[in-house]
């Protein structure tokens, strides 16, 4: 399962459009060095930024 | 001798003139010339067909790579046309010579089946945040249209620059993002990155 994957299992109300690079709250990121997806912003003005916990 | 001393008074002090005539002396044309320490070579002193000799760099991906849905990832470029200063490494170029640089970014998607309106996003980052870039969406007015349900290769091309780089820390790299609902493969050989020195700084 993604991390993407994750977090709407979590939030399933999000949508696509709070992942947006240019528009969206929310940024996912891998930047192909093998380190895997990653947070690299939350910005919801609602939801909280999911725990670690959450997310194994 | 000073050249405008032109005899000794009585005194024994020099007598020159006020205002020597001197004359250019005629030196030929050089049969070559070595500009190695010159300094305000104007433009239009460059002979016709001739171009700067900056750093440029041309790399494209050898094998697919999958991109997450929602997940911006950092797109490689494992293989390399030619890189002059050997500014590139790890699909990411790193001038050392600062000036202002244009990049070209070609992406292609393998097998998308448009069942919607989905997005996608060809970024160009520097120093690992977002400098410009198109995101585009495939139900509305935008660069391409795809037919519904039907798998297709989709191919993006893009510009950015000039940009400036500092010569030393300053680096770029091409980023993608796409919502199709799951992950995606980008094509070998036609997602390419490249760029080259417009001006030096």
């Amino acid at each position: 399962m993604t991390l993407y994957e994750k977090i709407k299992t979590i939030y399933p109300e999000l949508a696509d459009s709070e992942f947006n690079l240019i528009t969206g709250t929310i940024q996912l990121r891998n930047d192909s060095d093998g380190k895997g997806d990653y947070i690299a912003k939350w910005e919801h003005p609602t939801l909280p930024r999911p725990t670690e916990e959450q997310l194994a | 001798m000073p050249i405008s001393t032109i005899g000794q008074s009585g005194l024994n002090a020099p007598i020159t003139l006020t205002s020597p005539i001197l004359t250019t002396p005629a030196l030929g044309t050089p049969s070559a010339l070595v500009l190695t320490n010159a300094t305000g070579l104007p433009q239009a002193g460059l002979g016709t067909n001739v171009a700067g000799n900056g750093p440029i760099f041309s790399a494209y991906s050898s094998a697919g790579q999958t991109v997450s849905n929602n997940t911006i990832t950092k797109i490689l470029f494992d293989t390399e046309n030619f890189d002059s200063n050997s500014n590139f490494a790890s699909s990411r170029f790193t001038p050392t010579v600062a000036g202002y640089y244009v990049f070209t970014n070609s992406l292609s998607i393998a097998n998308y089946s448009n069942t919607g309106t989905n997005e996608f996003g060809q970024y160009f980052f520097k120093n690992g945040s977002h400098a410009s870039g198109d995101c585009v969406s495939t139900g509305q007015n935008s660069m391409f249209s795809i037919s519904q349900g039907a798998g297709h290769n989709i191919f993006f091309n893009n510009t950015f620059g000039p940009v400036y780089a500092n010569g030393s820390t300053d680096y770029f790299e091409i980023y993608l993002e796409q919502n199709t609902g799951g992950s995606r493969t980008v094509n070998a050989t036609i997602t390419a990155f490249s760029g080259f020195m417009v001006r030096s700084a």
